[in-house]
């Protein structure tokens, strides 16, 4: 197929879903959006996957004469990764919306626009892969960011989710100023839009200080620390289908956005490495020490997302370093380690979103204090959280294991192979991401132990009960995939050094040089990690075996001797973690509301504790610059009168002033 | 093969000795070498009995824990011996197949509903996650001296040519005699004699298990702390033939165990709450030998 056709076939999808969803009866949309779901991902994954597996490239270019008019499209294998991620999600995503969305069949013109929304979603994340100028890149980049802020406000009558949608307007567009910024400055320095453009510049110029501006752009996507805060606020206010779409790949655009431009890097790999490789460890701490503290499940796992994004980086920064030290399996370890874990947390944090989503519909709460002892009641989705948290974790034998050892794989080289200042980052990454490691391992188990073992901590009106088949479905797909990346990793791994090609040139594909003892370490995890699940299996049947008839009969837990221990009495999950948050208070600090008893209430009344975890970033750093803009800007609030005249007087003054700017030839 | 077996052989008698050597210290009779043995066999026997709160998960937890075990032990190398596993990196899967094991025997105490044992889950969870650092510092720092990232090629070739090495190779002993005791929960971190809930971990953890449960857990207690007494011998085995391993490796068993019980003969259980900081000392310890490992290598001229 050709990629003209592509590009047409695929504007006639998300046409056709324009007039075709509005019109389908209302319990029948879903079904549409899906079917054109996957019709899409069928049109983009055939060149997609020609691309990846036979390294052919899709070129498709549409010259208009004016030069910012071009518009041209390519398919290499760093875009066909990321439209696969992009088809795996949104197929799993629209399949389980299929089933979440059931609930909402009453508000008929809020579905239909939600299913279009979702095409339209699908289809701008893959243009933004396969773009290669400037001006579409933008525009495809602006309609995903938008439809990804219509499709969060499904709950458009809750005030939370509008705060939620405003933040992430803001927050998406400070990004896209950004953006565009570095494509009018590679315009007037090259003349053109086109990302090869990008490539020339680099050639020229220094490329810390472009590359910066573009970082600073998409890692607002991508969610890096500092430039998180939207993050944890649009992940729990959207619709759980939704939370795992942007978390598994509305996220990833910028971790793409960030790589297209680094392939078009020429110098300052050190600088650039270094520097991602702090804001990797940063992001990657920071983002799992809030994640333990919080209790708004879905708020925990958008910090969680914020970790992974970490360790993406992490990964790269140590590509970007192998380059720099010209280690060509540093670097592509570093680069394959880096684009694995976008597919690795793309599986499981869409998988943890809608067992998230499941919960939520059962139960109607978020808060982790009020549920437990799900599992009894939802074994299906407990299960399926409980494998989401081991992989999340990075416990073999599920595939967050394998990208992890990668990077640890990937940090040794690096230590053993150059100097001394290396060296330190190095060993500084190595313990980060053992932390990080045993951060989260804390972070699921309070997770789950707090959502589903134990007793309930609230009685439900309604018992919470199993959701549907259909919803479980996807999980099913997402953990197959995941648990054939865990098993077989050397195979994933040898796809993506197909990709990894991109970034590190190899100078003749007879020499391979990933040392084959790599390859037979990503064997062998494989081949362990299946022992041990045969061993773990082989144990429990002894243990089958052994106590059949030998079972006494259930009694109540041990509560040291007292007899009637009620479920507030459990264990809470804010305990679990506040023996961390209170060693670490300077990074996630709690904020407490409590009014002290004072000398001269002689009987006090009644009164109220209530305490939250801060985000130091947001509520120390942004709301104190917020506040003082605010302040200043308050003087120019006179121009906002809410008066129409008043606005049309101002667009007379713009016209006018354009006027009088022509006649002196001023613009 | 020969580790794995040396390490079941040396877990048979391993916490009898402790027992041994504190009932010796405190001038009682005290129970035979033999006698943790027993009570797993006679726990193996007993008929469990199980809450009415848990799950399954409580009832696989265990297994997948002494699974876990297992796994780990058979990384473990002697000598110029290989582990029946060894790959380049085997021990960050070393780590991370203990780390698994751990997470169900969390998720298992969490399943209970109690009081107590989420408390224990909590403690266990934050200690093994301060140790992890300064295990992958001190495996780093080898790795960095050997240019190898396998224990097997990593201890056999941890020359001990220049002194520094011998320095380096007695502070890797502290840290992985600390992460022992931190792992299987015992003196200066946690009480294992302790009949107080309210300040045990591990013990606490495990209030609910019986049975062949409760069996397991204590079989992968010992066999979890004859592992790391293997670690630590095979930092001084060297490429040693293998008559001189087996017995530097039982020896080096036999004092650590001696050790382990001396130390909790005359030693008080630190103070909860400073727990975490003396685990931290663990980070800055193997950040000590990061350092010394790059005097060695001359990185500082």
């Amino acid at each position: 197929m050709e990629a003209f056709e592509l590009t047409i076939g695929s504007l006639t999808l998300v046409l056709l879903s324009l007039i075709a969803i509005p019109l389908l009866p209302i319990k029948h949309k879903a079904t549409g959006g899906l079917i054109l779901v996957v019709l899409i991902a069928i049109l983009s994954t055939i060149p997609a996957s020609k691309a990846l597996f036979q390294n052919s490239t899709y070129q498709f270019r549409y010259e208009t004469g004016y030069s910012p008019g071009n518009i041209s499209i390519r398919i290499d294998s760093l875009s066909a990764w990321f439209i696969l991620i992009i088809n795996i999600i949104c197929i799993s995503g629209a399949l389980y919306g299929k089933g979440y969305l059931k609930a909402y069949l009453d508000q008929k013109a809020n579905i239909s626009i939600h299913w279009i929304l979702f095409v339209v979603l699908q289809m701008a994340m893959l243009w933004v892969c396969m773009a290669q100028q400037g001006l579409v890149f933008l525009i495809a980049w602006e309609i995903m960011s938008l439809s990804a802020l219509l499709l969060l406000m499904f709950e458009h009558e809750k005030i939370e989710t509008l705060n939620a949608g405003i933040r992430y307007l803001v927050q998406t567009h400070l990004g896209v100023i950004l953006l565009t910024t570095g494509f009018i400055w590679l315009y007037s320095a090259e003349g053109s839009f086109e990302f090869s453009a990008i490539d020339k510049f680099f050639r020229h110029h220094p490329n810390q200080w472009l590359f910066l501006l573009f970082f600073l752009g998409f890692g607002f996507k991508a969610g890096i620390v500092p430039l998180h805060t939207w993050l944890p606020y649009a992940h729990p206010a959207a619709p759980s289908h939704i939370s795992g779409v942007m978390s598994g790949i509305l996220v990833k655009m910028g971790i793409y956005g960030i790589l297209r431009i680094t392939t078009f890097l020429h110098t300052g790999f050190f600088q650039i490495g270094t520097g991602i490789l702090l804001v990797a460890i940063i992001t990657g701490l920071y983002g799992i020490l809030n994640a333990a503290m919080h209790r708004d499940l879905k708020r925990m796992l958008a910090y969680c997302t914020i970790e992974n994004i970490g360790i993406i980086f992490l990964g790269m920064g140590i590509g970007l370093i192998g380059k720099a030290t010209g280690n060509l399996v540093l670097a592509s370890i570093g680069f394959a380690t880096a684009l694995l874990h976008t597919l690795n947390h793309a599986l499981y944090k869409s998988l943890l979103f809608f067992t998230a989503g499941n919960i939520y519909q059962q139960t109607h709460t978020r808060d982790m204090e009020k549920l437990g002892g799900l599992i009894k009641n939802m074994p299906g989705s407990g299960l399926m959280f409980l494998i989401g948290s081991i992989a999340i974790a990075g416990l073999p034998p599920f595939n967050g294991f394998v990208s992890e050892f990668l990077l640890y794989t990937g940090i040794f080289i690096g230590i053993k192979s150059i100097g001394v200042h290396y060296v330190t980052i190095m060993i500084t990454s190595f313990a980060s991401l053992a932390l990080i490691g045993g951060i989260s391992m804390l972070t699921f188990t309070k997770s789950f132990g707090t959502i589903f073992l134990g007793n309930p901590r609230t009685e439900f009106h309604r018992q919470p009960r199993e959701v549907s088949l259909a919803m479980l479905l996807p999980c099913f797909l997402i953990i197959c995939i995941m648990l054939s990346i865990g098993l077989l990793p050397q195979f994933y791994f040898s796809l993506v050094q197909n990709v990894v090609q991109l970034f590190v040139p190899v100078v003749s594909t007879e020499i391979n040089f990933i040392p084959a003892a790599l390859t037979y370490s990503l064997a062998a995890i494989g081949k362990y990690a299946l022992l041990f699940i045969l061993l773990s299996i082989t144990i429990l049947i002894i243990r089958k075996i052994i106590s059949r008839e030998n079972t006494k009969p259930a009694v109540t837990t041990w509560a040291c001797g007292y007899p009637a221990p009620t479920p507030k009495m459990e264990y809470t999950g804010k305990s679990f973690s506040k023996s961390l948050g209170k060693l670490l208070n300077f990074i996630v600090p709690e904020g407490k509301k409590y009014k002290e008893i004072q000398t001269g209430e002689i009987f006090p009344k009644k009164r109220k504790y209530a305490s939250h975890y801060m985000d130091v970033i947001e509520t120390k750093i942004f709301n104190s610059i917020i506040d003082r803009m605010l302040y200043s800007l308050n003087y120019f609030k006179f121009i906002q009168n809410g008066k129409i005249q008043a606005y049309i007087l101002y667009g007379i003054f713009f016209i006018v002033l354009v006027f009088i700017g022509t006649i002196f030839k001023l613009i | 093969m020969t580790s794995f077996i040396l390490i079941l052989l040396a877990s048979i008698f391993f916490t009898g000795i402790v027992n041994r050597v504190k009932s010796i210290t405190s001038g009682r009779k005290g129970p035979g070498i033999l006698q943790p043995v027993k009570d797993v066999i006679r726990l193996f026997k007993k008929k469990p009995i199980y809450s009415k709160t848990t799950s399954f998960v409580f009832q696989v937890a265990p297994g997948i824990y002494f699974a876990s075990v297992i796994m780990a032990i058979m990384i473990i190398p002697l000598g110029e011996l290989k582990g029946i596993i060894s790959f380049d990196g085997d021990f960050v899967f070393f780590a991370y197949i203990l780390g698994i094991g751990k997470f169900f025997n969390i998720i298992g105490a969490l399943d209970t509903g109690s009081s107590f044992e989420g408390m224990g889950a909590s403690r266990e969870a934050l200690f093994s996650m301060f140790a992890e650092p300064a295990f992958f510092i001190l495996m780093g720092s080898f790795a960095l001296l050997t240019n190898h990232s396998s224990f097997q090629e990593i201890f056999t070739s941890m020359h001990f040519g220049s002194s520094i090495t011998y320095v380096l190779g007695v502070l890797a002993t502290i840290v992985l005699v600390m992460i022992a005791l931190v792992e299987n929960s015992r003196m200066p971190f946690d009480d294992p004699k302790t009949h107080l809930e309210l300040t045990m971990v591990h013990e606490v953890m495990v209030l609910d298990n019986s049975g062949f449960d409760l069996g397991l857990i204590s079989l992968a207690t010992n066999l979890k702390f004859a592992m790391y007494g293997a670690l630590i011998a095979n930092l001084y085995m060297g490429n040693f033939p293998l008559y001189l391993t087996i017995p530097i490796f039982l020896g080096i068993q036999f004092m650590f165990a001696i050790s382990v019980g001396i130390l909790e003969s005359f030693t008080a259980r630190f103070r909860m709450n400073r727990n975490p900081q003396y685990i931290l000392v663990l980070s800055s310890v193997s950040l000590l030998i990061f350092l010394g490992v790059l005097l060695v290598l001359g990185e500082f001229r």
